[in-house]
């Protein structure tokens, strides 16, 4: 056993209130939390979000210059700081930024940056180089590595009917449901049931099936149950997306052995009339985000949830003809979570005087980001997890 | 192991298995008939004449297209690939067709692994990879570099003698050919350079574009010379290590994902020794002993495809759109013509998470139209709208010809026929267990339920 996780069971052993103060202290980690384990939610925005106009240098003229139809205006930003400040739609994250729960990452991305949607989300899936293929995902990985308490199949769960890359290990996945009653009906076939409780033969494969099979139950059981046990009292939007956090805040409420949690909001991809598409997708967004939080803190849970937001690309500085954006390379990254240590920027505004054809340079590798996470908050082995080693981003 | 066993298993691994029909006729065939036969048809297969199906109504060599006629190009060439798609997956169920060559070609798009986007192309490509399926590697391999669509993927378009572009040659060399660690990053830049100016015309036809071309002297594995892509292939072809990298791949795809060392020597120093006759390689692999040995028989996860193709064989399933087989492969994680990335798909276990698994197992219930799917599949990446849900899968099922098939007999031996047509891991399940779940009113009515039950169970993911 590693011995940080000897220090974490010894912890877990007892309450929360027992812990002597020298283990906390010893090597410098969070240890305990009120609840048995830290959280992470990964939101992804697929199609490539426009970070330039999420994020707004409103002091720079190149900006303005490169998008005379799109920029937004300046007298309607919510500045944050002397040159950047928020798309107003995301307005309901302006107490976030202002409380030291919001961390903003400018300039991720990759070296030698793809821009096709499939290659560059896969890249950021499996913390691949750009010109790797690798066929499982980063935390599928680190549910391979030898992680406190994710035996579970449902340790990692995204909130969908499939499951995505970054879910997949080589020998362990997350779990994919898109609502946990409804799993319950698509595994009720009482014929596989019974077959569950029958001897099968164990050929590699064939005993591999029969796991997930029975682990697909158990879990529709586990978390239709654990679906049930708390109701928010709090007031979500009226979308599929908010829909989506109110059952991982529900979930993470009724103390699920759930601990990582995956969702994803689509339709980013914005070549043409992007203005109002966009907003509109960064306004569900921010109110989403903004009921979880709320959410979690009613419960005291905040302090044990990290939050990271990202895209697999951001889009050109330029806009196009049809106002709207094409493909781009590096983008800014959220991290949200009542435990920051840097809030706020974490870096400076993105060079647009420094440009590779037309698009941004990356300043910091997304494994770098990848690497805290799991060293700093899950606990785990970057090392091990991803190839190669990354410079940690020093945020929680 | 019975003879029936191990034509089942010939017919899965070359095929993807028997339609009841021929279930009935072939079962009791010699081994040596039936690779006789799978060979013989797929020499005597057609080649694909419907080449003008998927052209595009609009072309750029009628000039430069406008913004709106991009779109529809592209909209169009979509349609037009999920038709494609559907038809190969047709061929693939169909006994009419030659299933040997539509495995292989199954196996070969995994292996030049290229996401097409354009529908004359990825027509064009597949032709290519019927060719040559059964052919000579050394030949496919100078075809697939003059393949548009491949040139196109791995932007061999953007490979100019002032600019190389290394991607082509690098994949040629990693994925297609030698594998990893038998090359220098040297050896792939001097490659590079000898594949610049491969591109392609308006058309759509290859073309060298000399003034692209680096007319310079290479350095390439040890040789120097003025070389040209051509001289770059045979170079790397001349290298057994080739050899030994496409009999290990064909070797993990047909036999067993966990290799024989000393099988793959043997076999790979013969493909060499053939100067990589196809036909020769597939032949020893399924003339030998040791393919019909217990741990390879039951013991490879069928891809979506081979399982969607498997059950149209045995249930003859027509679909009644073109996305309905799009829906099963895109759920499942396999959608033909357009693979994850350039090194293909995973396979194996990748197949399998609890999403995919439980689609899986319902999936003949689905198709029986049974049970509603209500399964939403993933948001295309650059789609406006949220994933699709979809509620049903409209096919059509035909039992007849299983009915016919299975007939006639106590229902334990229905069982037992059933069980050796449809399945080939061994199961601990008798007859008795599957008394409360089939209907026993009548013979057809057992057969069907029982076809239905086997067909769910986790064996059945097996080939």
């Amino acid at each position: 056993m590693k011995r940080r996780n000897f220090l974490k069971q010894s912890a877990l052993a007892s309450t929360a209130a027992l812990v002597p103060s020298f283990l906390k202290a010893f090597g410098g980690e969070q240890i305990l939390g009120s609840r048995s384990g830290k959280i992470l939610v990964v939101i992804q925005l697929s199609g490539g979000n426009d970070g330039l106009n999420t994020i707004v240098p409103f002091q720079n003229d190149i900006y303005y210059k490169n998008r005379p139809k799109l920029a937004v205006r300046k007298n309607e930003v919510l500045r944050l700081t002397d040159e950047l400040g928020f798309n107003p739609a995301l307005k309901s994250l302006r107490g976030l930024y202002d409380n030291g729960m919001m961390s903003i990452i400018n300039s991720v991305g990759y070296p030698n940056p793809n821009r096709s949607h499939f290659r560059s989300m896969d890249i950021w899936h499996t913390a691949s180089d750009s010109n790797e293929y690798l066929s499982s995902g980063w935390l599928g990985r680190y549910l391979d590595s030898d992680c406190q308490d994710c035996q579970s199949p449902y340790h990692a769960l995204e909130l969908d009917d499939s499951l995505s890359l970054a879910m997949k290990g080589k020998e362990r996945t997350g779990f994919a449901a898109n609502n946990p009653q409804q799993l319950l009906k698509a595994t009720s076939n009482k014929f596989l049931k019974a077959v569950a409780q029958h001897d099968h033969h164990h050929e590699e494969q064939v005993a591999y099936l029969y796991k997930t099979m029975i682990d697909t139950q158990n879990s529709a059981n586990y978390l239709a149950g654990k679906a049930k046990t708390h109701k928010s009292s709090v007031n979500y939007p009226n979308n599929g997306f908010a829909k989506d956090l109110k059952q991982i805040a529900e979930l993470i409420t009724a103390d699920s052995d759930t601990k990582i949690y995956y969702v994803s909001l689509g339709g980013f991809d914005t070549h043409a009339n992007q203005k109002s598409k966009q907003e509109r997708l960064l306004k569900n967004y921010a109110e989403g985000v903004s009921a979880f939080v709320k959410d979690l803190k009613q419960n005291g849970l905040f302090d044990d949830t990290l939050i990271m937001t990202f895209s697999e690309f951001g889009r050109r500085v330029k806009q196009n003809a049809s106002g709207g954006t094409d493909h781009g390379t590096a983008n800014n990254l959220f991290l949200m979570g009542g435990q920051l240590k840097k809030q706020g920027f974490y870096n400076t505004a993105p060079q647009l005087t420094d440009l590779d054809k037309g698009d941004l340079k990356y300043e910091i590798d997304f494994r770098s980001i990848y690497a805290s996470i799991l060293d700093d908050w899950l606990d785990a082995d970057a090392r091990q997890i991803l190839s190669g080693l990354f410079d940690k981003v020093n945020v929680f | 192991m019975k003879s029936s066993e191990k034509i089942n298993h010939l017919y899965w691994r070359a095929g993807f298995g028997l339609s009841p029909e021929e279930w009935s006729k072939k079962k009791d065939w010699s081994v040596k008939r039936a690779i006789d036969s799978l060979f013989k048809e797929a020499a005597q297969a057609k080649t694909l004449n419907g080449e003008k199906e998927f052209l595009l109504s609009i072309s750029k060599k009628d000039g430069k297209p406008s913004k709106e006629q991009i779109k529809k190009m592209m909209k169009e060439s979509r349609q037009l690939i999920i038709k494609q798609n559907a038809q190969w997956v047709g061929r693939m169920a169909d006994d009419k067709h030659s299933a040997l060559l539509e495995r292989m070609s199954l196996f070969w798009h995994g292996h030049f692994a290229c996401v097409n986007k354009t529908s004359n192309l990825a027509y064009k490509q597949l032709k290519t990879i019927r060719k040559h399926a059964l052919g000579n590697f050394r030949e496919f391999v100078h075809a697939m570099c003059k393949d548009v669509s491949m040139i196109r993927f791995l932007n061999n378009q953007q490979n100019r003698k002032r600019k190389p572009n290394e991607n082509f040659a690098r994949e040629l060399m990693e994925l297609f050919t030698i594998g990893q660690g038998n090359y220098s990053e040297k050896d792939i830049k001097e490659a590079a350079r000898a594949f610049t100016g491969w591109s392609s015309d308006k058309k759509g036809n290859f073309e060298f574009k000399e003034r692209n071309h680096d007319e310079g002297s290479k350095t390439f594995m040890g040789k120097s010379g003025l070389f040209n892509g051509d001289d770059i292939v045979n170079i790397i072809l001349d290298q057994p290590e080739t050899a030994n990298f496409i009999t290990r791949k064909i070797y993990r795809y047909f036999v067993n994902e966990k290799v024989d060392e000393n099988r793959i020597n043997e076999l790979s120093r013969a493909f060499y020794k053939s100067d990589y006759d196809i036909r020769q390689l597939m032949l020893s692999i399924f003339k030998s002993d040791w393919f019909y040995e217990s741990k390879n028989v039951g013991t490879k996860i069928k891809s979506p495809v081979e399982l969607i193709a498997g059950i149209m064989r045995s249930l003859h399933v027509s679909f009644e759109k073109p996305k309905n087989v799009l829906f099963i492969e895109k759920a499942l994680g396999q959608i033909l013509f357009i693979p994850p990335n350039v090194a293909g798909w995973a396979g194996g276990k990748n197949w399998i998470d609890n999403s995919t698994l439980m689609l899986r197992l319902n999936l003949t219930y689905y198709l029986y139209g049974k049970s509603d799917v209500n399964f939403k599949v993933k948001d295309e990446l650059e789609a406006k709208k949220r994933g699709q849900t979809f509620r049903k899968i409209e096919g059509k099922l035909n039992f007849k010809p299983l009915l016919a098939a299975f007939d006639n007999q106590s229902n334990t031996a229905t069982f037992e026929a059933m069980k050796s047509y449809l399945l080939l891991p061994p199961i601990l399940l008798k007859v008795s267990d599957f008394d409360s779940y089939v209907y026993k009113t009548n013979s057809s009515d057992y057969i069907k339920s029982l076809a239905m039950r086997l067909m769910s169970l986790p064996e059945y993911q097996l080939c």
